[in-house]
């Protein structure tokens, strides 16, 4: 039977496959269907997104534009940045430079670690402000005025006041809704724009008045979906550092060349698959809705 | 020359030989032994599951609720549909068979990814570990359904729990499917084109399409449901906002598709008995190999009718009726195309034969109920009844379990190196055959007179047909139990099977019974056609009729 598998001492070949081309292929073909897989699930979450921002947009533009478009955008640039870094990682196992392989993974690495400390930055503002929708998972406070990370008590009351923002008192953690909306709905319904789940669900059945408790509901579920699909999205960018992690100890170790690349290939496929993830996710999220009233 | 001959004495090198200990099963990345726990472990499943529905039909033995109280009742049938679907119908033909036989049958030595294949089985104890401590927790009793608002906010069992064990289950699942795609794209043996493929093959690849496309979502739709009972955000609750029917409309997208993961396969087993043991060229394979890609393309688009009367729009309803009568076409094809491949061919009486035909009847009948369900007017008045009930069952285990039980006899002797009792196997096949039809059949009666499912009680004028089908099932019972006794039986006793018992030209026919660890001696060279049963077959006649001799 020996005999059969003179390829067997191939380096990186597996017994399973008779050349490298074929394990090559397999791998590919392995990486593009797991990644069919992840867009029917991310699909499912785009779904909800769909179907709950065309019932209610405006509360979906008010919950939006609370969001800070710097800062997803910033992490937009950073992913393509890295999209750039990961190719070359690509381009370079092609050409068997180690150095070069090296120095590409190091720097997406570090491009994937900004993104989430971007994220972490947003989170933590979210958190500050009771826009995290669970109960009790957000900040806990009964003073008047929470200041961001990154900002000093007196900038922070600034803003609120500018913004004409209620302040932020908190004891149970609970979500809420501060940041007004009632011009908005009123502005949409004076044009007609209101959806028919709209001309429901954000006013008082008896009085007919708008109810802000009842658009602090539709505002809490956009926060959900955001929370739901950046969440994941996250997920798969820590797993994506995993696999970089592993890729930067194969690729010092020198196992990558011309024959034997599949690895990075498949590595990069799933890393850029993330990247387009969050290509769709920054408009729907930040963009969308945006500037419905300035 | 004398050398030779001793060594065909001895037992050949097989998967089964190849090492005894624990590990040597446990950590191995063969195919056909990750197949084997599978077997196992499927089997386990199948019995408990089965208890659950002895359950069931003891209670419905009389009309008020006697045996369980109403909420234990609850709990029961819904462990029954979870089990079942999750754990048993999904995985049972592609984890086992599947597992087993595509390797073999395209000329590889495994397939694709062996340890991604080992994870999978390991992923599917994980999951089915979990389901099965919820459900001796306390279990679940929102059916296997788990329609919101009910499993999000008013249920008070171990949704969350069984939500998880599915959840990671569903990965088994996924990964199974990219394998099995992955080999048959680039594993085939040189001249094993696409049109050489068995048929069983061709059901796999679409079926894997249907895992890989519809798992994830149902993923996604269960996460939905256990962060919603964790968080409570209300995405599925229509008082603040949220809407169930968007969860219907997920799980339904991943659902209904799934009951093509689970009846694919067994079509894909019984193009392979109807057209061997006919011993002819099967009839109109390029029709029977598009339509298991067609049924994997349309199932995709008919989830609606599972929500005529759930609040979907008429509209929707409209043109999601439509798209399920498309569906019978492809499923229809295959039934056609069988029974043309019976008509002149030189049909034999072997167990697996008549678990193929027996698939046939009750396919038939399943299917056609189903165009019944699928009529809108015609649903308002069934739905939630008995009707629906023995409709599924006639095609779950009507066509699932008929073609697995087939598939399993047939190639047992492939598997295991034995040959079991054809005798008994005659009588099992046929207990089943009378014991199904007995259960289910009067509920199809039942659903039209208006008997609800999921209800412990009844009134009192519908007993006599719930008495025939518990009857039924008692009969059913005894005709699944029979094969693990003479199953078990002929791995010790069982007198050794040829490589070719049945003289078939197959791939998988041409290597020894049991096969050896890489599969074949050497990779083969396919120069024949699929079902080919001519002289230039390249079949050593001889040589298996020399070896049938001995047996």
């Amino acid at each position: 039977m020996a005999d059969t598998h003179k390829t067997h001492h191939v380096k990186g070949l597996q017994h399973q496959f008779d050349d490298m081309q074929q394990q090559q292929e397999s791998a590919t073909i392995g990486m593009w269907m797991f990644l069919v897989q992840e867009i029917m699930f991310f699909g499912g979450l785009f779904t909800a997104y769909l179907v709950y921002r065309s019932r209610y947009p405006m509360a979906f533009a008010a919950g939006s534009n609370h969001l800070d478009a710097f800062w997803g955008g910033l992490n937009t640039l950073v992913l393509i940045v890295s999209s750039l870094t990961m190719a070359l990682t690509v381009y370079y196992a092609q050409k068997s430079n180690r150095a070069m392989q090296v120095v590409m993974i190091l720097l997406t690495m570090f491009f994937g670690l900004v993104f989430l400390g971007v994220k972490v930055i947003e989170y933590s503002d979210k958190y500050n402000h009771g826009l995290i929708p669970v109960t009790g998972w957000n900040k806990k406070t009964s003073k008047q005025v929470v200041a961001l990370p990154f900002e000093t008590k007196a900038e922070a009351k600034e803003t609120h006041d500018s913004h004409k923002e209620k302040p932020y008192v908190n004891p149970n953690g609970d979500f809420q809704w501060n940041y007004g909306g009632e011009d908005l709905v009123m502005l949409a319904k004076e044009k007609g724009w209101l959806t028919e789940a709209e001309k429901i669900g954000y006013f008082d059945p008896i009085t007919k008045e708008f109810d802000p408790k009842r658009f602090e509901n539709k505002v809490r579920i956009f926060y959900w979906l955001y929370f739901a699909m950046t969440g994941l999205h996250a997920l798969h960018m820590v797993v994506g550092i995993i696999i970089m992690t592993w890729l930067l100890w194969k690729a010092w170790q020198g196992s990558f060349s011309a024959e034997y690349y599949s690895p990075v290939e498949i590595s990069g496929l799933y890393w850029h698959f993330v990247d387009i993830v969050w290509i769709f996710l920054f408009p729907l999220l930040y963009l969308l809705g945006r500037h419905f009233l300035h | 020359m004398e050398k030779v001959e001793v060594r065909a004495e001895q037992t050949k090198p097989n998967y089964l030989n190849n090492g005894y200990s624990v590990w040597s099963w446990l950590f191995t990345k063969d195919h056909k032994r990750i197949a084997i726990m599978y077997l196992i472990s499927i089997s386990v499943i199948f019995l408990i599951g089965g208890i659950y529905a002895a359950g069931i039909r003891l209670e419905l033995l009389t009309p008020q609720s006697d045996l369980f109280e109403t909420g234990t009742y609850n709990k029961v049938f819904t462990h029954h549909g979870i089990i079942m679907v999750f754990l048993f119908l999904i995985p049972a033909i592609p984890a086992v068979l599947g597992n087993f036989l595509i390797p073999i049958m395209i000329g590889a030595r495994d397939l694709a990814f062996p340890r991604i294949n080992l994870l999978s089985l390991y992923i599917y104890w994980l999951g089915s570990a979990i389901i099965l401590w919820a459900l001796l927790q306390g279990g679940v009793d929102t059916g296997w359904t788990f329609y919101t608002p009910y499993s999000t906010t008013f249920s008070n069992t171990y949704v969350v729990a069984t939500g998880l064990g599915i959840f990671i289950n569903g990965f088994s699942s996924i990964l199974t499917g990219l394998n099995f795609i992955v080999t048959i794209h680039t594993m085939r043996a040189p001249g094993m084109t696409w049109f050489r493929l068995p048929l069983f093959v061709w059901a796999h690849y679409a079926t894997s399409l249907v895992m890989i496309l519809g798992t994830p979502v149902v993923a996604i739709t269960i996460l939905l449901v256990a962060l919603e009972r964790i968080a409570r955000i209300g995405i599925f609750d229509p008082t603040i906002g949220g809407d169930p029917i968007l969860f219907q409309h997920l799980f339904w997208f991943y659902s209904h598709p799934a009951v093509y993961i689970m009846i694919l396969p067994s079509m894909g087993v019984i193009s392979e008995l109807i057209s061997n043991f006919s011993r002819k060229r099967i009839f109109g394979y390029e029709f029977i190999a598009f339509s298991s890609i067609a049924i994997a393309v349309f199932g995709f688009l008919v989830w609606g009718h599972h929500m005529f009367v759930s609040g979907q729009s008429i509209y929707a309803g409209l043109v999601f009726s439509i798209l399920t009568m498309i569906v019978a076409v492809p499923s229809a094809i295959k039934v056609f195309n069988w029974t043309a491949t019976l008509y002149k061919g030189q049909v034999s009486y072997d167990t697996p034969m008549l678990y193929a035909l027996g698939f046939i009847g009750l396919f038939l009948i399943g299917g056609l109920t189903g165009l019944f369900l699928g009529a809108m007017g015609m649903n308002v008045h069934l739905t939630d009844t008995y009707f629906v009930v023995a409709h599924f069952h006639y095609v779950m285990v009507g066509g699932t379990v008929l073609g697995y039980l087939g598939g399993l006899h047939y190639w047992w002797p492939k598997m295991t190196g034995k040959l079991y009792s054809e005798f008994w196997g005659k009588i099992s096949a046929m207990l089943v055959f009378i014991g199904f039809n007995l259960t289910f059949f009067p509920q199809f009666i039942l659903g039209y007179m208006g008997m609800p499912r999921r209800y412990a009680a009844y009134p009192p004028e519908l007993q006599v047909l719930n008495i025939f089908s518990t009857a039924g099932a008692s009969v059913l019972g005894v005709g699944l139990l029979l094969p693990v006794i003479y199953l078990v039986h002929s791995l010790v006793w069982g007198k050794k099977a040829p490589d070719n018992p049945w003289l078939l030209p197959g791939l998988e026919w041409r290597t020894s019974s049991p096969p050896p660890t890489e599969n074949f001696e050497q990779t083969p060279v396919v120069t024949w056609e699929a079902y080919d049963f001519s002289d230039e077959n390249g079949l050593d006649v001889e040589k298996v009729k020399k070896e049938l001799a001995t047996v």
